[in-house]
């Protein structure tokens, strides 16, 4: 005990190179930490950017492809399914809900979904969430009417009543406009930091009535063309439709419908679990994140080996030091002891204010990567995997503090009393 | 004849690759004497020091500190027996300078378990005993105790020193040029108030300096000039 008082008033006596050292520490635990805690943090809001759907269904493809347009509205589907195959399955006993969506288009840079009611009602995110407007309604009876995701709303600062035109196609720059049917903004969003803040959703309706006029994937010219009016008088059911979200009754059933679902006759469809789809795509982008990791452990290394630098250069400094605790009794591993005591309190406090840091960064932060990145940051105490990675860090602190403690161990033997230097 | 404190027999030593240093036939000092050896720089008197703290050992012969041949115990024996039966004032920067005055006098207490028993024995507990000696040796006022060991003058640094010598009464004390940082006038005080407390304490003393004009002053006085063989031998083929 009287060792680490003598170590704690030696590091005292230097407090400005301590003070550094032990900051240089308690910066890249923060960020370690920092990084562990947004890399476990993504990954759950990965995990739960859809959550209580069952089977998402779509045309034969990749499972992660189906997930990644169907959930994340990134990339395209290859083929549409026929709308008496949504039928079919979304009529079956054991399925409590479907949902319809039907992509394809987008307005300025955004996605635009079609569905219907039950999206509002069925589909959910994060720990079961359901979706909630922030202002107006769903859409209602009216083929034009959209639903804005809370960014879509923001970024383009659209209020409740606007009128917008949809593009066709999925380009930033789409040059084909349904500028002669354009849709009234009735509602937006509460943010959820999902792929559903960047959609503008319409009814299945909306987006017949918009291609209702289109051949071959061009619209009509001259008499061809239809009305937004005429539109509305007529029969709006679409034949094909993208995918669609299946929830069951019940989840044992889960299996034994994929497996028919992947053998239907009607035309080839393919249902994936979306937990199983996100892990393999988690997985694909695991690399980079444990590139992040590897980073930060390096910088750690980094904030040691600046310690074991301050207190090798220390050492010459302070022989007279020492050879004045041999003169008073000291042994040589009292000597060695007290380096190690040395590098152990300022990994400590390192440690310490690393964690403070770290809680003081989320504290300010968490608000603003919430709302932006929509990933929630607890404030909470460090988990047993972060507290092995501390205890990892101790360890090696005092591991890197035996070789100046081997040295004073070794030049306190050879310098004995004598202090004449 | 009783037993001697140090009893120095036929001493060897040469640093390695060195020519020998010391050759001592015999050096003794009886119990509660105070011995001046005077040693110019570089007469060895360093390396005599070093084999009588146990840090070094001898090439041959034998070193008895109170009847026990150093060369029979181990490294960490030596070094335990050292603190418990000897204390040391150096010539100057004695005190570690992040430590106030009176851990400063207390540190030999915490290495040393015979000598903090002594000390509590003697005086109640080991930060009593710290204060009275300070007391005796001219350090009385309280705020200073607590006070940094730099903040003090030489002076006094070298009488804090003393106090941590002799602390928990050590059987040696052993002074290596302690005086030679002060000037004339507090030199000779110093020594006095050396002399008193190693009398009080009951240790004996020994003195190392080159300044032979504080010879008369103590008990018996010896020349290590004359007293090292591989000193005259150096001297004689330098001639």
């Amino acid at each position: 005990m009287y060792l680490l008082r003598l170590a704690l008033a030696s590091l005292a006596n230097r407090r400005f190179t301590a003070f550094l050292t032990a900051f240089a520490i308690a910066l890249s635990v923060c960020l370690l930490l920092a990084v562990e805690r947004v890399r476990t943090e993504a990954r759950a809001s990965f995990a739960s950017t859809i959550s209580g759907t069952d089977l998402i269904v779509g045309a034969r493809s990749g499972s992660v492809n189906l997930l990644l347009y169907s959930v994340f509205r990134i990339g395209n589907a290859t083929n549409n399914i026929r709308w008496d195959s949504f039928e079919h399955y979304a009529n079956d006993r054991r399925v409590k809900w479907a949902i319809p969506i039907s992509l394809g288009d987008s307005h300025r840079g955004y996605r635009v979904m079609g569905t219907t009611e039950a999206y509002f009602e069925h589909y959910q995110y994060g720990r079961k969430q359901n979706l909630e407007l922030g202002q107006g309604r769903a859409f209602a009876s009216d083929p034009f009417e959209v639903v804005l995701g809370a960014e879509v709303a923001e970024a383009l600062h659209y209020k409740l009543g606007d009128k917008l035109v949809l593009a066709h196609g999925v380009a930033a720059i789409s040059l084909v406009k349904h500028d002669d049917k354009p849709f009234t903004v009735v509602g937006v969003l509460k943010r959820t930091g999902t792929p559903v803040d960047r959609t503008l959703h319409i009814s299945l309706g909306g987006m017949e009535a918009i291609h209702i006029d289109w051949h071959n994937g061009v619209p009509a010219r001259g008499d061809g063309r239809i009305s937004a009016d005429q539109a509305r008088n007529m029969d709006l059911t679409p034949k094909a439709i993208t995918a669609f979200m299946l929830g069951l009754n019940n989840k044992v059933a889960t299996f034994a419908l994929q497996r028919e679902i992947n053998e239907f006759r009607g035309e080839p469809l393919l249902a994936i679990l979306p937990g199983v789809a996100l892990q393999e795509l988690w997985s694909l982008m695991g690399t980079a994140e444990q590139a992040l990791f590897v980073v930060s452990l390096f910088v750690v290394l980094t904030g040691l080996i600046g310690m074991l630098t301050a207190i090798l250069t220390s050492l010459n400094e302070r022989r007279r030091e020492m050879a004045i605790l041999r003169s008073v009794g000291a042994r040589p591993w009292h000597v060695g002891g007290l380096l190690v005591l040395e590098a152990f309190a300022l990994a400590v406090a390192g440690i310490a204010a690393g964690l403070g840091l770290l809680y003081a960064g989320i504290a300010v932060a968490q608000g603003y990567v919430q709302a932006n990145y929509g990933l929630y940051l607890p404030l909470a105490l460090p988990s047993s995997h972060e507290w092995t990675l501390l205890a990892i860090i101790l360890g090696a602190a005092v591991l890197m503090g035996s070789i100046p403690a081997w040295r004073a161990y070794r030049q306190s033997l050879a310098d004995g009393l004598s202090i004449h230097l | 004849m009783s037993q001697a404190l140090i009893e120095l027999t036929d001493l060897g030593f040469a640093w390695p690759g060195h020519p020998p240093l010391l050759d001592i036939p015999t050096l003794r000092l009886e119990a509660g004497e105070s011995l001046f050896l005077k040693g110019p720089s570089g007469s060895g008197k360093t390396t005599l020091l070093g084999l009588l703290g146990g840090v070094q050992k001898a090439d041959r012969g034998s070193i008895r500190l109170l009847g026990q041949d150093l060369g029979e115990l181990s490294q960490s024996a030596r070094d335990r027996f050292r603190v418990d039966h000897t204390g040391y004032i150096f010539q100057q920067f004695n005190l570690l300078p992040f430590l106030s005055v009176i851990e400063n006098v207390e540190l030999p207490c915490r290495f040393s378990r015979a000598r903090a028993q002594r000390a509590v024995q003697r005086h109640g507990s080991v930060a009593e005993a710290a204060t009275l000696l300070l007391a005796h040796l001219g350090l009385k006022d309280p705020d200073l105790l607590v006070r940094r060991a730099d903040s003090l003058s030489i002076g006094q640094q070298q009488r804090v020193a003393a106090a941590r010598a002799l602390i928990g009464q050590p059987e040696l004390v052993i002074a290596d040029e302690p005086t030679s940082a002060l000037d004339a006038d507090t030199r000779e005080a110093f020594i006095r108030l050396l002399f008193a407390e190693c009398r009080d304490a009951g240790s004996s003393l020994l003195f190392v300096s080159h300044d032979q004009s504080l010879a008369p002053l103590f008990d018996r006085q010896l020349s290590l000039a004359e007293l090292n063989r591989a000193a005259r031998s150096a001297s004689v083929t330098e001639a």
